[in-house]
């Protein structure tokens, strides 16, 4: 791509990410108006039950709650250009707020959790296609598909129940022990169960995907005229070979942040883990409108920004790739 | 199928106008033998795992038959022995609420098993529908409706699933697998319409189309057999995704009550048994999900066929 057409593309990439956040916003507010469920319970409780009707009529009137779709979605637009999303139903407090007090925790487990994931699969696969079809490769190739096979719901609570209900080694919730919120080290106690979850359950994935395309590379003639050239193994897989899988690895980290956003979503929950992932299954338990729909948004905004940052990746490694012809999107299986 | 195949020889390598008008185009010289052939060294070989589609059997068979096997209400609660670790009376002992985990496995097995069957029969059905029309399809169409897949792909699906749960109310078995299928096809239907489009001009299916065969006929006699091969691991696949989520939502309390017994429900309250350390709750029913798990990936994998890569040059 020449210099020229910097600017144009980068207009056009804009353009698009804008088109789908407004997409995307109407049909989550679409949606979470739509679904049945009270949220004035989850504003007021028990309490709701036993409002006279026009308690209710002047409530709904005063959230704003009976109004026509359009309206709504028109006002909460006008709201959220200027930064103002509305109260949680549920917290009472600004919904900006309460994310921000959760949004480090998740940060804090997602980050390294994501890179970890991915430089660990590659030392993985790496090893793999190394020691191809030797014991060690045959042995974390079983190991590894089945590992990939468990939820990771159930990879939580085996770990809990091992390392936390019987040996007593680690905490099995939150982010800190009460008391002790700026205690580093007990912070990450905290977080080592969570992070292992993630890890172990999609480090095959990756590190598969990683052996496979090696073992394609080190069979490439180029292979065979740095061997007669004098390089040693070692050199090659690592100088050549590598750089050769390299860039579609690192689209591919992109690509996959809404798999990995997703896995994260329910460790959290099942650690109680005070994070983004915690709120949104709360807020959808609870018809939480607000908090919901600015965390499918932001979890919206998020995705399909890495979505277009692993095109952008891919159309520079090969420029045949043209944008429509789509990527490919990982799904769960190995 | 037989070793010896007719042997025919090509009489020429294009149709003349003489064999249009309906001369004779090949001549039948006599039988093939096909024994000291080489066999093709390339391509994908399917080696089937017997010992996955053994145990996926006997899971299955156990949990068809649960009524002989544990005759009797799985969800009776025997609410003087609740939590018992196992004993000669409940095998895999009991649950919080008192009920036979060995009852449960095999009649909760038949639910998580029924769901991910119907729920990939109907992603399936979806995505060969959706995937043949988008295929032979114009242009336009066809980049719309693959627009839509890559949306809907890059949404995570925990969260459309949830949704959709939301306004469907109460979920039950059927409702589940309604989600859980109408979230599942454009993986699939991405690569039917791929096949599709490299079919859609070739001579039989134009031949097909010119003869009056309509849209279901074309799809069933010309393009199925065609990309049946290339879904079938992840139409596996789709079952066993299946499985996996709806554990995962009757775990988080958003698919199936607690009544309806499933492997995944079994779960929902392991939170309670993790105080306890009432560890068979939480392993038994983990370990037959992820047992059927494994198996069905070793049978899908094993259906994608293995590549030969020959031999490696470092």
């Amino acid at each position: 791509m020449t210099r020229k057409n910097w600017i144009p593309y980068l207009i056009k990439k804009l353009a698009i990410f804008l088109a789908s956040v407004l997409a995307l916003s109407v049909i989550v507010f679409a949606v979470s108006r739509l679904s049945p469920g009270d949220p004035l319970v989850s504003y007021y409780g028990e309490r709701t039950e036993k409002m006279s009707p026009a308690e209710r009529r002047q409530t709904m009137e005063r959230l704003g709650l009976n109004a026509p779709l359009t309206t709504q979605y028109v006002r909460w637009l006008e709201g959220a250009l200027r930064g103002e999303f509305g109260i949680s139903y549920k917290y009472k407090q600004d919904v900006l707020d309460v994310i921000a007090a959760r949004i480090g925790n998740t940060l804090l487990l997602g980050l390294p959790g994501f890179l970890l994931t991915f430089v660990l699969a590659l030392l993985l696969g790496i090893l793999c296609a190394w020691r191809e079809e030797s014991w060690l490769d045959k042995i974390i190739s079983k190991a590894g598909t089945v590992l990939s096979c468990v939820p990771e719901f159930w990879l939580s609570l085996v770990l809990i129940l091992f390392f936390s209900v019987i040996w007593r080694l680690l905490p099995s919730s939150g982010a800190y022990t009460i008391g002790k919120e700026n205690d580093i080290g007990d912070r990450l106690r905290h977080l080592i169960l969570p992070m292992a979850v993630m890890i172990l359950s999609h480090l095959w994935y990756y590190a598969y995907m990683i052996r496979n395309k090696l073992l394609e590379e080190i069979r490439a003639d180029y292979v065979l005229l740095a061997k007669s050239k004098g390089l040693s193994r070692g050199q090659i897989l690592f100088r050549h070979c590598l750089r050769g899988i390299l860039p579609s690895y690192i689209s591919l980290m992109a690509i996959s942040v809404p798999h990995i956003l997703g896995g994260t979503y329910i460790i959290e929950t099942v650690f109680s883990y005070p994070g983004i992932g915690t709120l949104s299954y709360e807020s959808a338990r609870w018809k939480d409108y607000n908090m919901l729909m600015v965390l499918c948004m932001l979890t919206g905004v998020v995705i399909i920004f890495a979505n277009m940052l692993g095109q952008i990746i891919n159309e520079r490694i090969d420029p045949r790739i043209r944008a429509s012809e789509g990527l490919e999107v990982p799904t769960n299986e190995p | 199928m037989s070793h010896e195949a007719l042997h025919v020889q090509h009489l020429h390598p294009m149709p003349t106008e003489a064999q249009l008008a309906g001369e004779l185009r090949f001549k039948v010289v006599g039988r093939l033998d096909t024994h000291d052939m080489p066999r093709p060294v390339s391509g994908r070989k399917v080696r089937l795992p017997w010992v996955s589609i053994a145990v996926l059997a006997i899971i299955a068979l156990g949990c068809l038959l649960a009524n002989i096997i544990a005759p009797g209400d799985a969800s009776y609660m025997d609410l003087a022995s609740p939590a018992k670790a196992p004993c000669a009376q409940y095998p895999f002992g009991t649950d919080m609420m008192g009920r036979s985990i060995f009852a449960m496995i095999w009649h909760g097995g038949r639910v998580s098993l029924l769901i991910g069957v119907l729920a990939t029969a109907l992603s399936t059905v979806i995505a060969v529908v959706y995937g043949t029309v988008s295929g032979a399809g114009p242009v336009w169409l066809d980049t719309l409706m693959m627009r839509v897949t890559e949306i809907f792909l890059s949404v995570p699906s925990l969260l459309i699933v949830i949704f959709l749960q939301a306004i469907l109310g109460p979920a039950n078995v059927v409702s589940i697998s309604v989600v859980l299928g109408v979230t599942s096809w454009p993986t699939i239907a991405k690569v039917v319409r791929t096949e599709v489009r490299q079919l859609r001009q070739s001579e039989y299916v134009v031949a097909s189309r010119c003869m009056g065969g309509g849209f279901m006929h074309v799809l069933i006699h010309h393009f199925a057999p065609n990309f049946l091969s290339s879904i079938m691991f992840m139409v596996v696949m789709n079952v066993r995704g299946a499985i996996a989520s709806e554990s995962t939502l009757s775990f988080m309390g958003l698919g199936l009550p607690l009544e309806i017994i499933s492997w995944g429900s079994m779960l929902s309250n392991a939170d309670r048994a993790l105080l306890t350390g009432a560890w068979w709750i939480i392993l038994i029913p983990g370990l037959f999900l992820v047992v059927t798990l494994v198996c069905m990936t070793n049978i899908g994998n094993a259906l994608r066929g293995e590549v030969n890569r020959g031999e490696r040059n470092l």
